[in-house]
């Protein structure tokens, strides 16, 4: 019984990991940048949906668009006016390049909002539970996990059902052959980084909900992040939304196995090193992921 | 004995290379002398600190070409062995310090096996994982002061054997002498074998491996004599701060400062990681020091540090040392 709890709210959290890895796997499949800026998007996409919920008296489900609309321009700006530069440079300038950008994010924040640790406590949502027969779920958790539900599902409808979708993907399969067909690969890759930047905006909103926002928060998101990207392989969007599953619930069962065994070296505090170690895992012995196609 | 000839060799480089390397020396061994103040003393101590660290990189990141954001962990490895056996078994310096680089490149190619089976972004990011990983066992180590870190015994008295002095002048010289150890095998370094064979695996490894070079082993050969460079000062840290906790000594931050002084000075060049230290140790300690003084404004030293990062990795990868060259090739 303990063990289907927990196995529930890694769910639960895993839908959350999957929609922060959605925007990596996207950038990444399109242009073979790992954008390490990327935690420190949900970042401010945290403290967008905490500030405007916060001074616009709103329920932070109702002010996610506004985190959704702040990560697009920030997706956006970052690729117009950085990653366009570091795409002609070789692979150990983009990665500074973005590490740049996320120290830059990291410390804006730390400037401009201090060092607290901040929470949503109003909502129409806090502090309740469901009780689903034995189960008892946090109100909050579950309305964000379906959300990031509905966003996956839509950005998986935009990819693969329509027009825009199919340009963005011959551009991730074949960059030259898609420019020959017409196709603006320019734009593409900037509407990949708006994607990216606007889904991880949504995850950011709904985590806060239940999670603290302090300005260093974006790299264990973007360590669990990575270990999703990798583990669903590279630019592989399925791979993205099983993977983060799976370690949502790898990530709640380690806690509980180490309860079950009475030992106190297998705590909760190691509940982070496993998805480490599970990444290094698995690229080393399945480089291409589970469901992998660029390796 | 030809080995030691060429570390000594300085012939092939060019002249104004070899005046500023000799101002530079003379510059460096008056120093203590010139009635610089402590904190600027101790930013010297930490420039020589960084160029250590930066070389190392330069081994298997600048030479090889392989993008290692892991070296904390080498660090902490170093300062840890220094440390513990320090309290534990009262070891002096002089022993513990090479054990810790001989656990360091122990710890090297155990890891460095299964991870050089990896490329490119795979492989940044999980030298990453790895140092994340030993850094969180060491947080919740409770024998070796979990997340509070160790302190060193004090001696009442200056000790050589324990590398305890009053002066910051004499930890200044000491990191000086292990600087030239440093350069001097780096300019050996780069004529030797392997060298030239990393290099070429830096170009193109299928070619270097059509030629019948093991492109695997020399990168795990070359990332243990980064490790131990690496972990030379980390010993040195533990005996110079007296204090050490995983955040000092094995966070990722450190990591990244190691790998991106070396880039920001040219990867892949003699003096790339001491430009590239000598510019950032002091802009950062500088900036925090004047800034971070100042409230309201905590964190924009940092910024002002990023911009930077962002700036010479879009416009000039090659570092502060690509455009030293760019403007000499016209």
């Amino acid at each position: 019984m303990i063990v289907l709890d927990a196995l529930l709210q890694g769910i639960l959290m895993g839908l959350l990991f999957a929609l922060v890895a959605l925007g990596l796997t996207i950038i990444f499949g399109m242009m073979d940048i790992v954008n390490f800026a990327h935690g420190e998007f949900l970042m401010i996409g945290m403290y967008t949906t905490y500030w405007t919920s916060l001074l616009l008296h709103m329920d932070p489900l109702i002010t996610l668009p506004a985190s959704a609309i702040v990560g697009m321009l920030l997706g956006l700006a970052s690729y117009y006016w950085l990653v366009k530069y570091l795409l002609r440079g070789p692979m150990i300038a983009q990665l500074f390049g973005t590490f740049g950008l996320m120290l830059f994010l990291r410390y804006l924040a730390q400037f401009l909002f201090g060092t607290d640790y901040r929470i949503i406590q109003k909502g129409l949502l806090v502090g309740k539970t469901l009780a689903l027969g034995p189960f008892l779920l946090d109100w909050t958790k579950l309305s964000s996990a379906i959300l990031s539900l509905i966003a996956f599902l839509f950005v998986y409808y935009l990819l693969h059902r329509t027009k825009l979708g199919k340009a963005l993907r011959a551009t991730a399969l074949n960059r030259e052959a898609a420019n020959y067909m017409g196709i603006k690969t320019e734009r593409m890759n900037a509407l990949a980084w708006m994607i990216g930047g606007g889904t991880v905006g949504i995850a950011g909103g709904l985590i806060v909900n239940f999670w603290y926002v302090y300005p260093t928060v974006g790299i264990l998101f973007v360590m669990i992040a990575f270990a999703s990207v990798a583990m669903g392989g590279f630019g592989s969007i399925k791979g993205a939304f099983f993977a983060g599953i799976l370690i949502g619930m790898l990530e709640m069962l380690f806690p509980m196995f180490g309860q079950l065994v009475g030992s106190d070296f297998f705590g909760p505090h190691f509940k982070f090193t496993v998805v480490y170690f599970a990444y290094f895992i698995i690229v080393v012995f399945r480089p291409q992921g589970l469901f992998g196609w660029k390796k | 004995m030809e080995k030691i000839r060429d570390a000594f060799d300085f012939r092939d480089f060019s002249k104004p290379e070899k005046i500023g390397f000799a101002i530079f020396t003379l510059f460096l061994l008056l120093f203590p002398w010139l009635g610089a103040g402590s904190f600027v003393k101790a930013v010297a101590i930490q420039f020589l600190l960084f160029s250590l660290f930066g070389m190392g990189w330069n081994t298997i990141g600048g030479y090889g070409g392989q993008v290692e954001l892991g070296k904390a962990q080498y660090v902490g490895i170093g300062a840890y062995t220094v440390a513990l056996t320090m309290v534990w078994w009262k070891i002096p310096f002089w022993v513990s310090m090479p054990i810790g680089v001989l656990i360091a490149i122990g710890y090297s190619f155990i890891i460095g096996y299964p991870l050089f089976r990896l490329k490119g972004h795979y492989f940044a990011i999980a030298t990453i994982c790895t140092s994340l990983v030993l850094q969180d066992i060491f947080i919740n180590w409770k024998q070796v002061g979990a997340a509070k870190g160790i302190e060193l015994p004090i001696h009442e008295h200056p000790d050589f054997l324990y590398m305890q002095f009053k002066s910051d002048t004499y930890y200044f010289y000491f990191i000086m002498a292990l600087f030239y150890v440093a350069i001097f095998y780096m300019n050996w370094f780069r004529k030797s074998k392997l060298g030239y064979q990393l290099r070429m695996i830096k170009e193109d490894e299928e070619a270097a491996e059509s030629l019948g070079i093991d492109a695997r082993w020399c990168k795990i050969k070359a990332y243990s004599i980064a490790s131990a460079f690496v972990a030379v000062g980390g010993g040195f840290m533990a005996v110079y701060n007296l204090y050490i906790d995983p955040y000092s000594v094995m966070d990722l931050d450190l990591s990244i400062k190691i790998a991106l002084m070396s880039m920001l000075g040219g990867a892949g060049s003699m003096w790339g990681p001491i430009i590239g230290s000598g510019f950032l140790v002091p802009l950062d300690r500088f900036l925090g020091s004047w800034l971070g003084a100042q409230k309201g404004l905590i964190g924009v030293d940092f910024m002002i540090y990023a911009a930077l990062i962002m700036i010479v990795s879009a416009y000039q990868p090659r570092g502060i040392w690509g455009i030293i060259e760019q403007f000499r090739k016209r």
